[in-house]
């Protein structure tokens, strides 16, 4: 289902609104509010109250008072979490899980301000949220009233877009609109702030319209209604046929785009070897014998060597970030065509000067491609580039020390995925774990992999997976968490308890922030300046049953990882566990800062082409 | 080089603001700025200079389109006619 394209959400949302029910009737500002998301399917709202946001939150309960459910559910469950930056990241987490847009409610000020980092998280990632603010009231603005703060400039520039309701007839449209704005496009959250007034504000009901937004909507309109004509299809084939080692780099544009079965019946037809973004990862079957896996600064190997001898590269929204293309004059060197589509006409060419693209909607682009490749006859030849990708793929395969009796972190997620198979979806914090979880799991389908990739935010893991167990009750969510990235959310451990998730918490301790470490190795002769806990006094196990976890565990053997890790998986209910990892450990490959791919350092276990002189990488300054 | 570009904007809360700051975040540097009313009144015309490459210039002006109020960005800005 393309992101234009109607989704069932919405389209429910028509009919009702199309029904028009409470037409003409009187409700307040704050049910305004509340109606609007009733009728945009929202069935979870994550959020945190206070004075600004009262009337919202008193419309929430009256509404839930009012429309009981046969399930005993509430209609429209209120998620509370510690803090609100969780609520944020649950909304994300909901959204990345579902493809629906995620909504927060929060109040003014710190509520708010709580509120930015999951905001400008969402932005990088293009994920749908919708956010309402709690805001003093109108006459009170520029005051420096009590918990007051510059919402809509703060906001404005991390958001896609932010509104600020003065006048409260325009309330009902606006929200309704965030909605399509948050969707629509490129994905992106959107944030509404509410003067506690307008929440107040006496208004009739009218159940449909939207802000006009002439601009946007018409550069929507263009972007929709782009198709690929014959010649562009010709030209994009022309190339593709004179190619011998075509490359596809899948990125998170895929997913957002519902474009995985179009690129797998792109891949079926014409045979291209697929590499995908840490965004990317699922939106192909990462076990399929063309599948490369991860690319970049951890990629695989396998995959960044494929990189390196590709002649022709086609980009999927995807953007050439620096975390993949660190150096982009040497990122795919021997590419002598490159081909993109994005449904952002700013990422077309931005780093990387491309010689063929287009700019619409990802997953008729590709049925569109595979259509004229099938009815022109196009069979690219590749027998010598499969067999080359299989060659890369044994003879770089990830590897690591499986002879040490210290619990290496490659084999906890190893143990973790023959269990998930594929089909759990996992959460992560930011660094080392993230990577190996990167890395190690198999990843089968869209939507089951949450990582902040862009922010690379720190304490995102536990609440995307609690958002995405809201998303998914029935289904296993694991959070892999580190030891101080969990730190920077720990609160939300008892909202895991409170609201009787069976959500699943690992947490890798290296004793530090071993990402940190591992680049002070690299780059700052081992001065582990700020990155080395062991001065810590924390004790895991004991602060996650202080938060009601039944089942909590710490694994410091490496011969009891197997059964651990089954029991853990097995029981019936939040669960946590602590495992003592290896604190040296390292995440390879690595595309060192300013390196190409052929500098890349692959570690003593996964083989490297004959090293090329290693070069100290000159500044450490993208970290 | 010396580029003019002309905006039309809607006249929203904070949407001059979010031209601003986009070109301030982006490292942008504005020498001259101009905001003046359209016959429209719901929608200003922001006159704006800034010295920048060409591919730098394209990159500005995609990032520009995708603000929510921007209705048009021209460049280079049309002859100002009164
Ligand atoms: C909010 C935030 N602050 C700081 C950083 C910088 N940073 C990146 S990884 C990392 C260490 C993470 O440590 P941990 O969560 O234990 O993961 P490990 O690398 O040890 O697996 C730090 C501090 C960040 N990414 N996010
Ligand atoms: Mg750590």
């Amino acid at each position: 289902m393309g992101i234009f394209l109607v989704n069932a959400q919405a389209l429910q949302a028509e009919t009702t609104t199309g029904r028009r029910p409470l037409a003409g009737q009187s409700m307040s500002g704050a049910e305004v509010i509340v109606q609007v998301l009733a009728d945009e399917g929202v069935g979870v709202l994550f959020g945190y109250s206070g004075g600004a946001i009262l009337p919202v939150y008193d419309a929430v309960f009256r509404h839930n008072a009012e429309h009981p459910r046969a399930d005993g559910n509430e209609a429209m469950r209120l998620v509370v979490p510690a803090n609100e930056q969780g609520a944020g990241f649950m909304a994300a987490g909901y959204a990345r899980a579902s493809g629906r847009v995620g909504v927060a409610i929060v109040t003014s000020g710190p509520g708010a301000t709580n509120m930015v980092t999951p905001v400008r998280d969402s932005m990088a990632d293009s994920v749908p949220l919708v956010v309402i603010c709690g805001q003093v009231g109108t006459a009170a603005i520029g005051s420096d009233a009590f918990q007051e703060a510059p919402v809509s400039n703060i906001m404005g520039a991390c958001a896609k877009h932010v509104f600020l309701v003065t006048d409260a007839t325009q309330l009902e449209a606006t929200v309704r609109t965030a909605f399509t704005l948050a969707r629509s496009g490129r994905p992106g959250p959107v944030v509404v702030d509410v003067p506690k007034d307008v929440q107040n504000a006496a208004l009739p009901w009218h159940g449909s319209g939207e802000l006009l937004l002439a601009g946007y909507r018409a550069r929507l309109r263009a972007v929709e209604q782009s198709v690929l004509g014959d010649a562009d299809c010709g030209a994009f084939f022309a190339a593709l046929m004179r190619a011998e080692r075509p490359l596809i780099y899948a990125g998170g544009g895929v997913i957002a785009a519902e474009a995985s079965a179009a690129l797998r019946a792109f891949v079926d037809e014409f045979g291209l070897p697929v590499t995908t973004t840490l965004m990317g990862l699922g939106s192909f079957d990462s076990t399929a014998p063309l599948a490369l896996h991860l690319l970049g600064m951890h990629g695989t190997a396998y995959a960044n060597y494929a990189v390196e001898d590709c002649d022709f590269v086609l980009a999927l929204g995807a953007r050439f970030d620096d975390r993949v293309a660190g150096v982009p004059d040497k990122f795919a060197p021997r590419a002598k065509f490159i081909a993109q589509l994005d449904i952002d006409p700013s990422e077309i060419g931005k780093v990387k000067p491309a010689d063929w693209h287009h700019v619409g909607p990802l997953r008729r682009a590709l049925e569109r491609l595979t259509a004229y490749g099938r009815a022109h006859g196009m069979r690219p030849k590749l027998g010598a580039w499969h067999a080359h990708v299989a060659e890369l793929k044994r003879v770089h395969a990830m590897n690591y020390d499986r002879a040490s009796t210290l619990i290496q972190p490659y084999a906890v997620i190893e143990a973790i995925n023959r269990h998930a198979q594929g089909n759990a979806i996992v959460s992560t914090g930011v660094g080392q774990h993230q990577m190996w979880a990167a890395q190690y799991f198999d990843f089968r389908a869209p939507r089951r992999w949450l990582t902040s990739g862009s922010m690379g935010t720190m304490g995102f893991g536990l609440p995307a997976a609690i958002g995405a167990q809201f998303a998914h009750p029935g289904k296993l969510v694991i959070d892999i968490d580190g030891d101080a990235s969990i730190r920077m959310n720990i609160g939300e451990l008892e909202t895991v308890t409170t609201y009787g998730l069976p959500l699943k918490v690992v947490v890798l301790n290296n004793v530090g922030d071993g990402m940190v470490r591992q680049w002070q190795k690299l780059y700052f002769k081992g001065r582990f300046a700020s990155s080395d806990k062991s001065l810590h006094r924390k004790d895991f196990v004991r602060a996650a049953q202080a938060d009601g976890f039944a089942w909590a565990q710490r694994l410091e053997r490496h011969d009891a990882l197997e059964a651990t890790i089954a029991a853990f998986l097995a029981f019936d209910g939040p669960a946590f566990l602590e495992v003592m990892i290896d604190p040296d450990a390292g995440v390879y490959p690595m595309v060192g800062p300013g390196a190409s791919y052929a500098q890349m350092i692959t570690g003593d276990f996964i083989a490297s082409r004959a090293a090329p002189a290693a070069r100290e990488p000159s500044t450490s300054n993208m970290f | 080089m010396q580029h003019t570009l002309s905006i039309l904007l809607q006249n929203e809360a904070g949407a001059l603001v979010r031209v601003a700051g986009l070109f301030a975040a982006r490292g942008y540097n504005i020498d001259t700025l101009t905001v003046a009313a359209t016959h429209d009144p719901a929608v200003s015309r922001l006159t704006l200079s800034l010295q920048c490459d060409d591919a730098a210039l394209g990159q500005i002006l995609q990032q520009t389109r995708k603000l929510v109020d921007v209705l048009q960005v021209a460049h280079p800005a049309p002859a100002l006619a009164a």
